[in-house]
């Protein structure tokens, strides 16, 4: 399948979802329980995975800054703004992904295989929106909450690691001066498209499996891969846009 | 992590969290020794590697990965030009955007991003693999006729992986300055003389080598941790996608962790 | 209802599964397709029932092409088809009895009746002792009979089994055919199976060869 295939195919899904979704309704109570799920899965993991890497950047910022401007405080404003803006809903979406991608493309798969979406089918219930729909929803609502906790996670580790490791004033190097409404509604804009895409992606690849056992570990692969490779596309786009648009 | 169910009605409610504890406990030491136990062998076995098996890992896992880790690296470039090149330009260091960007590649942005990538493309093929053939029984028909899994399986894939993402890393970090220059010339009008002026006069060897590092401890992390996640596999598709996702998972939670414990480290060791 | 295969080819990628296959079903006829594994059954069986949509050729309920139905026609149309799946494909987070029902609720049959259909099927097919238990916690016999009950449940005009008897011994497949000839009384059956057996009474036996009939 060439990429150009592959994003058809991932639009002819998203579309027939929402479709399907708008003529049988939403099942909240399965979103709900999506949510939950993607909430108590990824919670630990983003929150862990962007407090360290908060703590990385803060290092990487000192020696930076220590050679050439002496003074460490004086790049913490950009610092924190770039966290905000860019490297947090990235990193959040591309760890959510990897998480929820992963899990999803094994249990349709899984489904596939053994051929409960056809049962499915039979019983008079439309897959797509039993199976897809709910998990778009739920996870178009819950990134940007995750989002939101890597953020957290990693200005805290940063304001930590500059106040006790560096002995300078960690709360004045994560100044929030330069944040503008702008950069919010970019990183949001980020998370919301993500978590949208992110399903969309892997319930293609496991929706697609055909075969045993070994069908469904490549699917697992490739919507990783392919949700992973979606989510830093579409955050490179947002970026471009609004940096287009002067926000 | 489930307690085994049972006991579990006559038992005091103020034992359950410290019954709890202790599975949580055992399943960490299990998942350790897994861990551990992979390493081991592959470094045991290291001296009388089967060349064949890892020729096959090789391109399965190196070769087959390139136009992934190509498409990955132009992006990385181009996004962490737009990252640094506006903040260097709203400092009024627009100069110095080689350096920028080459130093946020080098040392974070590329070994965490194809670390990423790669946890998803080698982490769960290899544990899908290995997975299918430990539900299949394979494992321990290999076993039967007194044959090593670990010789023939194991650590060549291991020493594939490793080998695959540390070439992968150079790789991804060539092409992923090339674009990064060819943006900023495009976002920020920088020419690409300037570019690579500001990169070579600031940089050295030891940035890079600090980069190529790290992007190869998450290559022994992707592949010993998918490894142990493919061997636990049990019980038909429903297992097989439940491993190659463990591993996935295990995978990026080590290379941030590892990313953590090996900064300070490398940089005061190239930096 | 009357399902006519015409010309019906099936194509995945480079892989040919069904070449030129034309047959008809009768209502009320019962006919087992046989032939070697990969050899197209399954995917005959697919195009039957819409799950699958042939590359070529065209299937017809009642003379009427599938294909040119809209999709929420399609769906209507297809309560008149019941499956037993090769994998038995059960719900495992559903108990037996749920993985019944689901058929009916999702045809929004009220709770009621649907719950006393459930109840009557089950007793049927002779589960009425494990209605709450867990499909991972049964026998491959039982799963079966769990499988034929969610076929039947829903009252489908044609019942499809394929591969009904994978995996079982001979005595429990015996039952299990037996089970098939009751439950298809009044209603067109269609088994594919790997060889013809002895244990099915059926006469019309058609042989499946690289995806296509053999006479």
């Amino acid at each position: 399948m060439t990429p150009v295939h592959l994003v058809g195919a991932q639009a002819l899904l998203f579309g027939r979802s929402l479709r399907s979704a708008r003529r049988e309704g939403i099942p909240w109570r399965e979103v709900l329980r999506h949510m939950a799920e993607l909430g108590a899965q990824s919670a630990l993991l983003v929150g862990a995975g962007l407090a360290f890497f908060g703590t990385v950047i803060v290092t990487i910022a000192y020696a930076q800054a220590r050679k050439y401007t002496g003074n460490i405080t004086v790049v913490g404003p950009a610092y924190f703004e770039l966290l905000l803006r860019e490297f947090a809903p990235m990193l959040t979406a591309l760890l959510a992904a990897s998480r929820q991608a992963a899990a999803t493309s094994a249990e349709l798969g899984a489904m596939t295989v053994n051929e409960q979406v056809e049962a499915l089918e039979l019983s008079a219930a439309d897959p797509l929106a039993e199976l897809v729909a709910p998990r778009i929803v739920a996870s178009t609502l819950t990134l940007p909450l995750l989002t939101i906790v890597g953020t957290f996670f990693s200005t805290l580790a940063a304001v930590f690691t500059v106040s006790f490791v560096f002995g300078a004033d960690g709360a004045a190097f994560m100044d929030p001066a330069m944040v503008d409404p702008g950069d919010v509604a970019c990183a949001i804009t980020k998370a919301i498209v993500c978590g949208a895409f992110i399903p969309v992606a892997a319930s293609l690849r496991g929706l697609r499996a055909k075969g045993g056992a070994g069908a469904v570990g490549e699917a697992v692969t490739m919507g990783v891969v392919e949700a992973c490779m979606g989510c830093l596309l579409l955050d490179f786009i947002v970026a471009a846009v609004f940096l287009i648009i002067g926000v | 992590m489930n307690a085994p169910e049972g006991e579990g009605e006559s038992m005091n409610v103020l034992l359950q969290p410290v019954r709890a504890l202790g599975a949580l406990a055992v399943w960490t030491l299990r998942l350790i020794g897994a861990n551990a136990m992979v390493l081991g062998r592959t470094l045991f076995y290291l001296p009388r590697l089967e060349i064949g098996e890892l020729g096959r890992a090789l391109v399965l896992f190196g070769f087959r990965s390139l136009p992934l880790a190509l498409g990955a690296a132009t992006l990385i470039g181009a996004t962490v030009v737009l990252q640094a090149g506006v903040y260097a330009t709203k400092f009024g260091a627009r100069l110095y955007t080689g350096w920028a960007a080459g130093f946020a590649l080098l040392w974070e942005m590329g070994p965490l991003l194809l670390g990423l990538m790669m946890a998803a493309r080698i982490g769960a093929r290899n544990a899908a693999e290995l997975a299918l053939l430990t539900v299949n029984g394979q494992i321990e028909g290999l076993k039967g006729i007194s044959l090593d899994p670990f010789r023939i399986l194991v650590a060549p894939r291991v020493v594939a992986s490793l080998v695959s993402v540390m070439v992968l890393a150079d790789l991804t970090f060539l092409v992923a300055i090339i674009w990064e220059a060819v943006a900023a010339y495009f976002t920020l009008d920088l020419p690409v003389r300037v570019f690579f002026r500001s990169f070579a006069d600031m940089l050295r060897w030891g940035d890079l080598a600090g980069g190529i590092a790290k992007t190869t401890a998450f290559g022994l992390a992707i592949a010993v941790i998918s490894t142990a996640a493919g061997l636990r596999a049990a019980g038909g598709a429903r297992g097989v996608g439940q491993a190659a996702a463990s591993a996935v998972v295990g995978s990026c939670a080590a290379i941030f962790t590892l990313d953590f414990l090996l900064t300070p480290f490398f940089a005061r060791l190239f930096g | 209802m009357r399902v006519t295969a015409q010309s019906v080819s099936l194509q995945f990628g480079s892989v040919r599964a069904l070449h030129d296959v034309s047959l008809e079903f009768a209502v009320g006829s019962r006919t087992v397709l046989w032939g070697p594994a990969g050899g197209g059954k399954t995917s005959l069986l697919k195009c039957l029932t819409g799950l699958q949509f042939p590359t070529q050729g065209e299937v017809k309920w009642n003379d009427q092409p599938v294909q040119s139905r809209s999709a929420t026609e399609r769906r209507e149309a297809q309560v008149a088809f019941g499956m037993v799946f090769q994998s038995d494909a059960l719900f495992d987070s559903l108990s037996v009895i749920d993985n019944v029902l689901l058929p009916l609720r999702k045809r929004h049959v009220p709770e009621k009746d649907a719950l006393e259909r459930a109840t009557e099927t089950l007793e049927r097919v002779g589960l009425s002792h494990a209605i709450l238990k867990r499909p991972e916690n049964l026998s491959g016999g039982m799963k079966k009979r769990a499988g034929v009950a969610r076929a039947i449940v829903a009252r489908p005009a044609v019942l499809i089994a394929d591969d009904p008897f994978a995996g079982l011994d001979p005595v429990t497949e015996q039952s299990i055919a037996d089970l098939l000839m009751e439950v298809s009384e009044g209603r067109t059956l269609i088994v594919a199976l790997p060889d013809p057996v002895g244990s099915l009474p059926i006469e019309r036996q058609v042989r499946f060869v690289n995806g296509a009939v053999a006479s």
